[in-house]
């Protein structure tokens, strides 16, 4: 698969080095940015991303259009937190109006620290909005479903 | 020795729309999975009941989402009406 759903190998490093903060005042700068295999890409070119994926890339990325433009659009963080034993963040909604897109996937990256790679959504199949709205939903902030857990 | 955790990427919800923003039901789909998680394991009697608690809590969202948009629509044909925008402010009430 072209897309994979995965945390970034990198970011697990990265984060014992403390290249990321996701604390909602002051935190680093995480965008979203969305990306098709095959048609709905740029020039029909088809993304490649996974766990081994490092930094932002362009290759598959979504035209822009509407409110999406090229790099996607800075997530709102909320602040870290613990349940039970797992650690946890979460990002509030994200939506792309009057646009007419076609991703079958995202990448989370943190464009504070040289477009960091985070990790890859994989939404399965290709979502298609027609000079409509494209949200992305994130899910319930706790342990067993955070957009990012550490347990 | 240490005991190694796991880091887990959670699952997305994409809602998409054709020609105009999202529809009353899907906002209440979206307000709905933010609010009511059921899990797999839980015992079939308590997924039924959570799944009729979903069903209901979706319905009153629906209702409720309804009528803000019909009396934000109207405060906003009364501001246009009394400004003198009569035929724009028809327009809107049409919507």
């Amino acid at each position: 698969m072209a897309i994979a759903q995965a945390m970034c190998t990198t970011f697990k490093k990265e984060l014992m080095e403390g290249v990321h903060n996701f604390k909602n005042s002051g935190g680093n700068d995480f965008k979203l940015a969305l990306f098709a295999e095959g048609t709905g890409a740029k020039g029909s070119t088809t993304a490649t991303l996974g766990a081994a994926t490092t930094v932002l890339v362009t290759t598959g990325e979504v035209t822009t259009s509407g409110s999406y433009s090229t790099g996607g659009a800075s997530l709102t963080r909320v602040d870290p937190s613990a349940s039970g034993t797992t650690a946890i963040t979460d990002f509030a909604d994200l939506s792309f109006t009057t646009a007419s897109i076609t991703a079958m996937g995202a990448l989370i990256y943190n464009s504070s620290a040289s477009n960091k790679a985070v990790c890859v959504l994989d939404f399965t199949s290709n979502k298609t909005s027609t000079s409509g709205t494209f949200t992305i939903q994130f899910p319930t902030a706790d342990a067993s479903n955070a957009i990012i857990r550490i347990a | 020795m240490f005991e190694l955790g796991i880091s887990t990427v959670g699952s997305v919800n994409v809602m998409t729309s054709d020609k105009g923003g999202l529809t009353n039901e899907q906002i209440a789909d979206l307000a709905v999975d933010k609010i009511v998680s059921i899990s797999n394991e839980a015992p079939a009697h308590i997924r039924q009941q959570a799944n009729q608690f979903r069903e209901h809590l979706k319905n009153v969202l629906y209702h409720y989402l309804l009528l803000a948009k019909k009396e934000e629509r109207g405060t906003i044909i009364q501001v246009l009406e009394s400004n003198g925008h009569k035929e724009m402010a028809e327009y809107i009430r049409r919507l």
